[in-house]
């Protein structure tokens, strides 16, 4: 069995295959525990989740549990009670989360292909923090039936592969749909703000990449960007109670310390902030059809930072990382993470996004991009 | 007459109606959280066009 130093797996088969997957630690997988990397949920399923299912249909060896941020909720991988993954790149980085076991398994190769999850960037901040491609799909198109839910209206079940056309197949075989696009790329939004809010060397190697992707890009501006951040949490945090209720009221302690703020905080939010946010994310989708509805791609850093150290996380990590992945957790719109440069020695990556359902389009878009480039084909030393 | 445990109070009272019991500790994170976020919600509230449905 390869060694992981990197702590990427919580469960582990010594089934090997053509297909090898490792699933993210919150979705079902027949025979092998559930425990979403808490102290909580230790349950062995009877089947597959359906997208776990629809792999194996396809020729996929599931070979085991991927480390998981505590139910998925947080951006690092940290569970106090499983430990924190450790990205290949420097193994006293963190790979980020929640899908960091994912992150670390492909970018180690002891993977072709994982399953995550995203809620609010779960997938993308793992893909760009270990230097692997990731695909958020477009919310409903791959079914979640079988995953332990986070936020109802914001998870997606996604892919962290070498490639944009390996994530692309596994998304094809777990949505029963075929992804080629409609026809080529015409216009694309640079997120200027996002750039500029990033730290210098993060930007100007995603400035560079962007010369190779199509097209001549344009600049524009997110509509309500100052608020998508706070639509976001005012939606995922007591979805995210609802959810553990049950568990609130009679294990409380057992959450670990961060996950247990947040959803204590979506416990008691007034009620009307729940509506609110719901009332906000229509507001934001109107705004956003109308003002980017002709883009077919929209560029930005995936990360405004590179993965940080384990014992320096930055006191304002979450603030600094939510502009990037909320707008598209909130429309549920497909986004491609590409791996398109290198900062001290760690990956950079820039974010696609799409359209809903536009995700052969973002998809497609990644590939041309990684035909003119070869940073997904770095491999951590 | 207010009390500096106050907040804290009703944010107790509200986590036990719901069968929840956190300690102070938690309560403490809450109310600073609640203190961030709270204003922002405000702001969205007001600017928010009125004939958005939920």
């Amino acid at each position: 069995m390869t060694l992981d130093p990197y702590n990427a797996f919580l469960h582990r088969d010594e089934q090997d295959g053509d297909w090898r997957v490792g699933v993210k630690d919150v979705i079902d997988v027949v025979g092998m525990p559930t425990t979403a990397a808490s102290k909580i949920l230790d349950r062995v399923p009877e089947r597959d989740a359906e997208c776990v299912a629809r792999l194996r249909a396809a020729g996929a060896a599931i070979v085991g549990k991927l480390n998981t941020h505590e139910f998925a909720f947080g951006a690092l991988t940290n569970s106090p009670h499983f430990g924190p993954a450790r990205n290949p790149w420097d193994l006293e980085r963190t790979t980020g989360g929640s899908s960091g076991g994912s992150g670390a398994a492909v970018a180690a190769g002891l993977v072709d292909l994982a399953l995550g999850t995203d809620t609010a960037g779960s997938v993308r901040i793992p893909a760009a923090f270990c230097g692997v491609t990731g695909h958020r799909p477009t919310a409903g198109l791959v079914p979640t039936e079988g995953v332990v839910p986070t936020a109802w209206s914001l998870d997606a079940v996604g892919t962290l592969a070498r490639t944009a056309d390996e994530c692309r197949t596994a998304v094809e075989v777990m949505s029963g749909r075929s992804l080629e696009p409609n026809g080529p790329v015409r216009r694309v939004g640079i997120v200027a703000r996002l750039f500029e809010e990033a730290v210098p060397a993060v930007a100007a190697a995603c400035e560079e990449a962007c010369r190779a992707l199509p097209g001549s890009p344009e600049v524009v501006e997110l509509p309500l960007h100052d608020e998508i951040a706070t639509i976001t949490q005012l939606v995922m945090l007591p979805e995210a109670a609802a959810a553990h209720l049950g568990w609130l009221r009679t294990c409380l302690a057992d959450y670990g310390p961060d996950v247990r703020a947040r959803l204590l905080a979506g416990l008691l939010l007034p009620s009307t902030a729940y509506i609110t946010g719901l009332r906000a994310r229509r507001w934001v989708r109107s705004r956003w059809e109308r003002e980017l509805g002709d883009f077919d791609l929209l560029v930005a850093p995936a990360m405004p930072i590179v993965a940080p150290r384990l014992d320096a996380i930055p006191s304002d990590y979450r603030l600094l990382i939510m502009p990037y992945n909320s707008p598209a957790a909130l429309l549920g719109l497909p986004v491609t993470v590409v791996p398109c440069g290198f900062v001290d020695g760690l990956p950079v990556a820039l974010a696609l996004v799409g359209p809903r359902f536009a995700d052969a389009t973002v998809l497609s878009a990644a590939h041309a991009f990684q035909t003119r480039t070869d940073w997904h084909e770095r491999r951590p030393l | 007459m207010e009390t500096e445990s106050s907040p804290l109070q009703s944010l107790r009272e509200a986590a036990a109606a719901q069968g929840v019991h956190p300690t102070d500790e938690d309560l403490e994170g809450v109310r600073d959280f609640l203190d961030r976020i709270l204003p922002a919600l405000a702001e969205i509230e007001e600017r928010l066009p009125s004939e958005s449905p939920p």
